[in-house]
C-alpha cells in the first residue's frame, strides 16, 4: 500500500471523547485508521505545547475532543478550554497551518456514532490537504 | 608585489572570480542593516556600510554547530558511538572585514587557542580563514577601537586590507595568507603612489574622527576583590533585562552550551552560543545557582571583559571597540561608561 | 508637550523620596547614544535631577516591578500603566507598594524609521522641540514631524493617558481616533496559507534567539521559561528554523489575551523584526472574540482565565 496515510495525533477526553471512541469500537463501527489517541483527563489539560509539539514530530493534523460544554467531567475544564483553543486556531492559522489541520469536536461518551464519523470527516479533510508541510521538527540546520 | 588597486566598477566581477579559490564572504544589506553571508550567484555584496549588526565571527563560530553525531536505531552496530561530524574547512575568504572585528578574532584566539585548551573546530576555520579587512573612512561617534590598542586602519590582525579610495579600491597583502589572496584577484592594476598617498591620507582623518576615549589604563592595578565588592553594580544592573543581545552581538564573546538533540534515529551533539546573562547561565546540576541575581550576572560580564581576561592573558581588555554593544543594547547600558566607573573606583 | 515633563518627573520624584511615601522612584535617565533612553532607579532624592522623559520612552517600566517588595514610585504613560494593571491582577505586585506618576503620551518615535529616513547615514544627536525632531550627523541635519515617525503601537494607540494614576503630570491628551489598529492583520489574514507561512518564516529567518524580546516584555515573568524546561524540552537551543518558530508562536501565545501592544519586544529586538505581528493577531482575536482590551481594569479577569457558557463554538464540530 503506497498511498499516504496521515497521522492525525489525537487528545481525547477521558470521561466522555474516549468512551466514545472505545464504545466505537466495541460497536464495530469503521473508521479511517489515521489516528494516533492520547487520553487525558479533560480537554482542558490540552497546552499550546502539545499541539505543537505534535505538528514538530510530523503530524499531518491534530484532532481534540472532549466533553459538551455544561457536560465537562471537572465541571468546567472545556469552557477556559474552548476559549483557548478559539484563540490558538487563530494564531496557527495565521500563522499559515492550513485550516483544517488543527480539529475539534465535543463528543459525549455515548454519541459512538459521531465518534466515527467525525473521525471521517476530519480523515477526509487532512487528507485533501495532503502531507503537513510546514513546521516539521527535522535534524536541525545547523553548522 | 601584490598591492593593487581595483576600480569599483570591476569589483562585482573580481569578487566572482575569487570565489574559484575560496568560499567568499562579503557583507550584504538585509533590511536596515549588513551582515557577513556567503556570496552565491544571487547575493548582492553591499559594501556601503559602518559595520554589520552581527559581528562576522558566525563565520569561524557559527552561532549552532554540530560537533558530534550518533545514530540511535538498534539494527545499526554503530549504534551509540559517538563520531565528529564531518566539517568543510575550505578556505574561506571574509572581504570587507573592519580591523575591530580582525582583532576580536585574536582575542578570542587567546582562549581557543594556548598550550593548555585548544578548540579543535575554532582553530581549523580561522586557519583556513583568510581576512581582508576594509579600512574605516568614517568611524562611528559609538567606536572607540584606539581605546583598546585596534585603529580604523589597523593592520596587525588582518591577511590583507582594503582602502576605500572613493572610485576604487587599494589592496594590500599583509601576511602570506593576504599576499596570496591579493596574487589570485584577478584584474586591477598595480599599485600606484597616488593611491598610497590617499590612502594615508584616509588613515589620519579617521583616527581623528574618534572621539570616543574609554579609560582602562588603571584597571590592571586594582584589586579584583576590590572591583567585585564596587558598590555600583547595583546601578549599573539595574536596567539590564538579561537578553542575549550584548553577547550575542559581541565579536569577543565565545561562551557555549552544548546539547543532544534527538531526531528520530539521529543524535547530534550541538554546540550554541551561550550568554552569561541568562540566569542558568551558571544553574548547577544541583540547583545551586552562584549568579541568580541579576546584578551578579551584569558584574560578571563587565568583569569578565574588563578585568579577568586582561588580568590572565596580560594582553589588553577583551574587547576590540566596535560598539555594538552600546549601540544595539535595548536599555542603553554603555560599556564605556562602565569601563570609566571601574577605573576611577576607588576602594574606600 | 514631552519634553516639558522631565523638570514636573523630577520634583514629583524628589517629593515623594523625600517624604518617604516610596523607597525608590523607577523612571528614565537619558541614553548615551541618540534615541535611547535606560531605565533608571533612584532612592536619593538628591539624585532625581537624573531623571528624563522625551520621546525615546520606549521600553517598558513594568518589567522592573516584577516581584519587588518595597514602595515603588513608577511612571507610567498609557501602556505601562495598562501593564501595571496586568502585573497587580496576576499578583506580580500589589497594588499598596505602587504611587503612580501617570504621563499623558503622545507617542515614541521609531529610530529605525528615523534611520531610514536620513538612508542611514551616522546620527551624532537627536533633539525633540515642539513636536520635531532635529536630526544631526556627519555633514547633515535634518528636521522630521514627529507624528510621522511614531513607533507602529504608537500610531495605532487607542490609550495614550495612563488608565491608574495616583497623580498625574500634566493634562490628559485627546485619545486618537479614526485609528484602526489591526489593518496589517487584516492583510495577512487574507493571504493564502502558503503565503502566510513564507511571510512569517521569512520575518523570523534573522532571529537570533537572544530573548531580548521575551525579556523585554513585561508580562514574560516565569521563574522558568518554557524555553528552558527540560523533560520535556519543547524545543530545541539552537538558530534551527523550527525551533524558532515554535519559540515565537508559543511566546506570543503565553501573552494571549494579556498583551497591551507596549511595542517593548519590537524595540529591544536588535534584528528589527516585526515581532508584534504575532500578538496583534491574538489581540485582535481577544477583541472580537471575548471583548477584551488588556489592561484597563483592576476588577477584570483577563479572558483566559473566564468564560460564557456562550463563547463562540463555531469552530468546534
Amino acid at each position: 500500500m503506497n498511498e499516504w496515510q496521515p497521522k492525525i495525533t489525537t487528545f481525547l477526553c477521558n470521561w466522555c471523547s474516549y468512551g466514545a471512541a472505545d464504545l466505537a469500537g466495541v460497536s464495530r463501527f469503521q473508521y479511517p485508521p489515521y489516528f494516533r489517541i492520547i487520553r487525558v483527563p479533560c480537554s482542558a489539560r490540552i497546552s499550546p505545547k502539545f499541539i505543537l509539539a505534535a505538528l514538530r514530530h510530523g503530524a499531518d493534523g491534530v484532532w481534540i475532543s472532549g466533553c459538551h460544554p455544561g457536560d465537562c467531567h471537572y465541571l468546567e475544564g472545556n469552557y477556559y478550554a474552548r476559549r483557548k483553543f478559539a484563540m490558538l486556531k487563530g494564531l496557527l492559522e495565521h500563522i499559515g497551518i492550513e485550516p483544517g489541520r488543527l480539529n475539534f469536536s465535543w463528543i459525549s461518551s455515548a454519541e459512538a456514532t459521531k465518534f466515527a464519523e467525525t473521525a471521517k470527516i476530519v480523515a477526509d479533510e487532512i487528507k485533501a490537504l495532503g502531507p503537513a508541510k510546514h513546521f516539521i521538527k527535522k535534524r536541525a540546520e545547523v553548522a | 608585489m601584490t598591492d593593487k588597486v581595483i576600480n569599483k566598477k570591476d569589483w562585482a566581477g573580481v569578487l566572482k572570480g575569487i570565489r574559484n579559490f575560496y568560499r567568499v564572504f562579503v557583507p550584504a544589506r538585509e533590511g536596515d542593516f549588513h551582515n557577513f553571508r556567503a556570496l552565491e550567484d544571487e547575493t548582492m555584496p553591499n559594501f556601503d556600510f559602518f559595520n554589520t549588526r552581527l559581528s562576522p565571527k558566525s563565520v569561524v563560530y557559527p552561532q549552532s554547530e554540530r560537533m558530534f553525531e550518533c545514530l540511535n536505531d538498534p539494527e545499526n552496530p554503530e549504534k551509540g558511538i559517538l563520531k565528529e561530524a564531518a566539517k568543510d574547512y575550505t578556505p574561506q575568504a571574509v572581504i570587507g572585514i573592519r580591523p575591530c572585528d580582525a582583532q576580536a578574532f585574536q582575542i578570542v584566539k587567546r582562549n581557543f587557542d594556548n598550550p593548555e585548551y585548544r578548540d579543535p573546530w575554532w582553530v581549523k576555520r580561522f586557519e583556513s580563514t583568510v581576512l581582508v579587512g576594509l579600512g574605516c573612512n568614517s568611524p562611528c561617534p559609538t567606536c572607540f577601537c584606539t581605546s583598546v590598542g585596534g585603529g580604523p586602519f589597523q593592520e596587525e590582525c588582518l591577511d590583507a586590507i582594503l582602502y576605500d579610495l572613493g572610485d576604487r579600491y587599494l589592496v594590500k597583502g599583509l601576511t602570506e595568507k593576504g599576499k596570496e589572496f591579493s596574487s589570485k584577484l584577478q584584474g586591477g592594476a598595480p599599485a600606484d603612489e597616488k593611491a598610497g598617498k590617499e590612502a594615508k591620507a584616509l588613515v589620519s582623518a579617521a583616527s581623528e574622527k574618534i572621539k570616543a576615549k574609554v579609560p582602562i589604563d588603571k584597571l590592571g592595578g586594582k584589586a579584583v576583590t576590590a572591583l567585585f565588592n564596587a558598590p555600583f553594580w547595583d546601578e549599573v544592573a539595574f536596567s539590564c533585562i538579561n537578553c542575549g543581545t550584548c553577547t550575542f552581538l559581541c565579536p569577543t564573546c565565545w561562551c557555549f552550551d552544548i546539547q543532544d538533540e534527538v531526531c528520530g534515529k539521529q543524535v547530534d551533539r550541538i554546540r550554541n552560543w551561550d550568554t552569561c546573562m541568562s540566569p542558568l547561565f551558571t544553574l548547577e546540576g544541583s540547583g545551586h545557582n552562584p549568579r541568580d541575581k541579576k546584578f551578579q550576572r551584569v558584574r560578571q560580564r563587565f568583569m569578565h571583559k574588563l578585568k579577568y581576561y586582561p588580568d590572565k592573558f596580560k594582553n589588553g581588555i577583551q574587547c576590540s571597540g566596535c560598539g555594538r554593544c552600546v549601540r544595539y543594547c535595548p536599555v542603553n547600558i554603555d560599556i564605556r561608561t562602565v569601563a570609566g566607573l571601574m577605573n576611577e573606583y576607588k576602594e574606600k | 508637550m514631552m519634553a516639558e515633563y522631565t523638570e514636573k518627573i523630577r520634583e514629583t520624584a524628589k517629593r515623594l523620596l523625600k517624604d518617604g511615601k516610596v523607597d525608590i522612584f523607577i523612571g528614565y535617565r537619558k541614553g548615551s547614544v541618540p534615541m535611547m533612553n535606560e531605565p533608571v532607579s533612584v532612592s536619593d532624592p538628591e539624585k532625581t535631577g537624573l531623571l528624563h522623559w522625551d520621546s525615546n520612552c520606549g521600553l517598558n517600566l513594568c518589567n522592573y516591578l516584577t516581584k519587588r517588595t518595597d514602595r515603588i514610585g513608577i511612571l507610567a504613560n498609557g501602556c505601562i500603566s495598562r501593564n501595571i494593571v496586568t502585573h497587580i491582577i496576576e499578583n506580580q505586585i500589589k497594588r499598596e507598594q505602587l504611587y503612580i506618576v501617570g504621563v499623558p503620551c503622545t507617542g515614541m518615535i521609531d529610530p529605525k524609521m528615523i534611520r531610514r529616513a536620513v538612508k542611514f547615514k551616522e546620527i551624532h544627536a537627536v533633539e525633540e522641540k515642539d513636536g520635531r525632531f532635529i536630526v544631526k550627523g556627519d555633514g547633515f541635519e535634518e528636521t522630521f514631524e514627529k507624528n510621522e515617525f511614531l513607533q507602529k503601537n504608537c500610531a495605532t494607540c487607542l490609550h495614550r493617558n495612563p488608565v491608574i494614576y495616583d497623580e498625574l503630570i500634566g493634562e490628559k491628551v485627546p485619545e486618537q481616533e479614526g485609528i484602526e489598529p489591526f489593518r496589517d492583520v487584516k492583510k495577512i489574514e487574507a493571504m493564502e496559507s502558503d503565503d502566510k507561512w513564507g511571510f512569517f518564516t521569512r520575518m523570523i529567518s534573522s532571529c537570533i534567539r537572544c530573548y531580548a524580546c521575551r525579556n523585554a516584555c513585561p508580562l514574560c515573568y516565569c521563574a522558568t521559561c518554557f524555553v528552558d524546561e527540560a523533560q520535556p524540552q519543547w524545543l530545541g537551543k539552537s538558530s534551527d528554523p523550527t525551533d524558532t518558530m515554535t519559540f515565537h508562536i508559543l511566546r506570543a501565545f503565553h501573552c494571549a489575551g494579556r498583551c497591551t501592544d507596549c511595542g517593548a519586544c519590537e524595540r529591544a529586538c536588535p534584528m528589527g523584526i516585526n515581532l508584534r505581528q504575532f500578538t496583534k493577531k491574538l489581540n485582535k482575536d481577544a477583541l472580537e472574540l471575548f471583548s477584551w482590551e488588556a489592561g484597563l481594569k483592576e476588577d477584570q479577569r483577563p479572558p483566559m482565565d473566564v468564560y460564557k457558557t456562550d463563547d463562540n463554538n463555531d469552530f468546534i464540530r
